[in-house]
C-alpha cells in the first residue's frame, strides 16, 4: 500500500514538472488494453487493428500527403465556420443579454432552431448549396452560433448591475460600459459557449464531411469504410480525439486561466 | 466641493406582488452644504438606498429635484462618486486600474493616471496591492480601494451606501477612522447611508433620521474633530447623541 502511495507521489512530482507526461500517462492503460485485446486475436485483425497497424497507416497516409491535406481541409472549414459563428454569435448574445425586448423576441426562436439540430438541415442545405463549402460552413456556423449566443446572453445577465452603475458613476460612456464591463464580465460564459460550440461544430463537421465531403477527416473515415479499411477509421478517430485535446489544452484552457480564473469569476478545475 | 440639495423628492415603485404603486420616498428635502458630512439612518426598508440611488442617478425620481452646486442632475455622472456596500470593483482590472478607471474615462494618459492612482492608493495604505486583482484582496482592502476609486475621480459629492456593512467590526472601525482622516484633508460633501447609529454619530456633521420615506428629524453632531474611537467610546457627548438617535430610529 505504502509503495503504491509512494509511486503515486513520485508520479505527481514528475507530472507537475512534465505536463506532457501528465497528458500522456492516462492513455497508457487504454492503449495497453487495446493492444492486449488485439493481440489476443479474439477479432480478425482486419476488423480490429492493433496499435502498430494504425501507426503504420498513419505513417503511410502522412507520407502520401493525404492525412496532412485532409487535416488542413477539416481545420480550415472548422476555423471558417467558427469565426463566422463567433462574429455573429457574440454581438447577438450581447444584444439578447442587454435588451429585454430582444430577449423576449428572440429567445423562443433561438430555442426552436437550436432544437432542430445541425444534421437535420443537411437535406435542405444540399438542395440550396450542393455538395460544397457553403453547406459545410452553414452547418458549422449553425451549430456554433446557438451555444455562443445563449451563453453570451447568460454571461451578460450574470453581471452584477452594481458594476455597470459603478462604471457609469466614474464617467464611462455607453461604449466603454460595453468594452470594459459587459464584455469582460461575460467572457467566462462566452468561453463556455465557445468550448461547447467548438465541440458541437467539430462533430457537425465530421458528420457533414461524411455525407457531403470530398476531403477531410470525416471523408477519410467514410471512404475507408467503403474500402473496408478499419485501420484508417481508427486512425481518423484518434486524430479527432488528439485534435480536440490540442485545441482545448493549447487554446481554450490558457485563455480561461488568464481571464476568469485569475479574476476569481470561475473556480479552478 | 459643491453643495447637494434634494427638493421635494418623491419615489413610488410599482410592486408586482400587490399590483399597485407603493410610496418609498415621500417629500424628502435635504440641504447638504459644501464640505458637509451628512449621515442618513433609519430602519430597514425606510428608503435610504432609494434616496441614494436617485441622487446617484441610478433611479429616476418620481417627482422633485436633485441639485449639485447649481446644476440639476439626471442620470449617473462623475460629479457624484459612489461607494458601494459590496465594493463593485471591476474583477478583471487590477487595483490600480480600478482606481484609475475614472481618470481613463476622462482621457488622461496611462502614466499620469497611474501616478495619480498610486497617490490615492498610498493614502489608503494600498500601494503594495496595486497590481493585484480585487479577488486577491481582503474585504477591508477592497473597500479601501472602492473609496479611493471614487475619490481619485475628484467628485463634487461622495455618496456611500452602507460602505462598511460587509466588513468585520475591527476593520470597520479602522475604515471609519481612515475615512475621517481622508475626509479631514479634503472635505468632500458626503451623503452617507448607514443603519449603524454609532457609525453615523462618529462620522457625521449632521444625522438625518428617516422613517417610512420621510425625514423624521435632523440632529447636528457637535463633537469636535478629529474624532477617534478610543477617545470617543467613553465620551459623554457621544453617548448622549448616540442614545438620542437610537431612540428615534427605534421609534421610527
Ligand atoms: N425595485 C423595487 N421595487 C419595488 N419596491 C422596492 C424596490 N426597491 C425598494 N423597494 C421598496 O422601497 C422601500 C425602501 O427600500 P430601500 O431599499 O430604499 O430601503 P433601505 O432603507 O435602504 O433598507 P435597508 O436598510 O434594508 O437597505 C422598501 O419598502 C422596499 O421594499
Ligand atoms: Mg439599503
Amino acid at each position: 500500500m505504502n509503495a503504491i502511495l509512494e509511486a503515486l507521489d513520485r508520479y505527481a512530482h514528475w507530472a507537475a514538472r512534465w505536463p506532457v507526461l501528465a497528458a500522456l500517462a492516462p492513455f497508457v492503460p487504454v492503449v495497453a488494453l487495446w493492444w492486449g485485446v488485439a493481440a489476443a486475436g479474439v477479432f480478425p485483425r482486419a476488423f480490429f487493428p492493433a496499435p502498430p497497424d494504425v501507426f503504420q497507416s498513419f505513417l503511410t497516409l502522412t507520407y502520401k500527403g493525404i492525412l496532412p491535406a485532409y487535416l488542413e481541409d477539416s481545420i480550415g472549414r472548422l476555423a471558417a465556420g467558427v469565426s463566422v459563428g463567433i462574429l455573429l454569435g457574440i454581438p447577438l448574445g450581447i444584444l439578447v443579454g442587454l435588451s429585454g425586448v430582444a430577449r423576449k423576441a428572440l429567445w423562443p426562436v433561438l430555442l426552436f432552431f437550436q432544437a432542430i439540430g445541425d444534421i437535420a438541415w443537411l437535406p435542405l442545405l444540399l438542395i440550396w448549396f450542393g455538395f460544397g463549402l457553403g453547406t459545410m460552413t452553414f452547418v458549422i456556423v449553425y451549430t456554433v452560433i446557438f451555444p455562443v449566443v445563449i451563453n453570451t446572453a447568460l454571461g451578460v445577465r450574470s453581471i452584477p448591475p452594481e458594476l455597470v452603475r459603478a462604471a457609469q458613476s466614474l464617467g464611462a460612456p455607453r461604449w466603454r460600459i460595453l468594452t470594459d464591463v459587459i464584455l469582460p464580465g461575460a467572457l467566462p460564459n462566452i468561453m463556455t459557449g465557445l468550448r461547447n460550440g467548438l465541440g458541437y461544430g467539430w462533430r457537425a463537421l465530421i458528420a457533414a464531411e461524411i455525407i457531403v465531403g470530398t476531403s477531410g477527416i470525416g471523408f477519410l473515415m467514410f471512404d475507408a469504410r467503403r474500402a473496408g479499411s478499419a485501420v484508417e477509421i481508427v486512425l481518423g478517430m484518434i486524430v479527432l480525439g488528439l485534435l480536440w485535446y490540442v485545441v482545448d489544452a493549447w487554446i481554450l484552457a490558457p485563455i480561461e486561466r488568464a481571464t476568469g480564473q485569475r479574476w476569481g469569476l470561475v473556480t479552478r478545475a | 466641493m459643491k453643495s447637494l440639495t434634494l427638493r421635494n423628492l418623491h419615489k413610488t415603485y410599482f410592486d408586482p406582488a400587490v399590483g399597485t404603486r407603493v410610496t418609498a420616498i415621500q417629500d424628502v428635502s435635504l440641504e447638504i452644504g459644501a464640505g458637509e458630512f451628512v449621515a442618513v439612518v433609519g430602519p430597514s426598508g425606510c428608503g435610504k438606498s432609494t434616496i441614494l440611488n436617485m441622487v446617484a442617478g441610478f433611479l429616476p425620481a418620481t417627482r422633485g429635484d436633485i441639485i449639485v452646486g447649481d446644476r440639476s442632475v439626471k442620470g449617473p455622472g462623475r460629479d457624484r462618486g459612489v461607494v458601494f456596500q459590496n465594493f463593485a470593483l471591476l474583477p478583471w482590472k487590477t487595483v490600480i486600474d480600478n482606481v484609475g478607471f475614472g481618470l481613463k474615462m476622462r482621457g488622461i494618459p496611462k502614466p499620469e493616471r497611474d501616478r495619480i492612482a498610486m497617490e490615492f492608493l498610498e493614502l489608503a495604505g494600498l500601494s503594495q496591492a496595486a497590481e493585484r486583482y480585487p479577488n486577491e484582496l481582503s474585504g477591508g482592502m477592497q473597500q479601501r480601494a472602492g473609496v479611493v476609486r471614487a475619490l481619485a475621480n475628484e467628485p463634487d459629492v461622495l455618496l456611500m451606501d452602507e460602505p462598511f456593512a460587509s466588513v468585520d467590526a475591527q476593520t470597520r472601525m479602522t475604515l471609519q477612522e481612515e475615512l475621517m482622516r481622508i475626509w479631514g484633508e479634503r472635505r468632500h460633501t458626503v451623503l452617507f447611508i448607514t443603519h449603524d447609529v454609532g457609525e453615523a454619530v462618529f462620522l457625521a456633521d449632521r444625522v438625518v433620521v428617516l422613517s417610512k420615506g420621510h425625514v423624521l428629524r435632523e440632529i447636528p453632531i457637535t463633537i469636535p474633530r478629529p474624532r477617534r474611537w478610543d477617545a470617543l467610546t467613553e465620551d459623554g457627548e457621544f453617548k448622549r447623541l448616540s442614545a438620542e438617535v437610537l431612540q428615534m430610529v427605534r421609534a421610527a
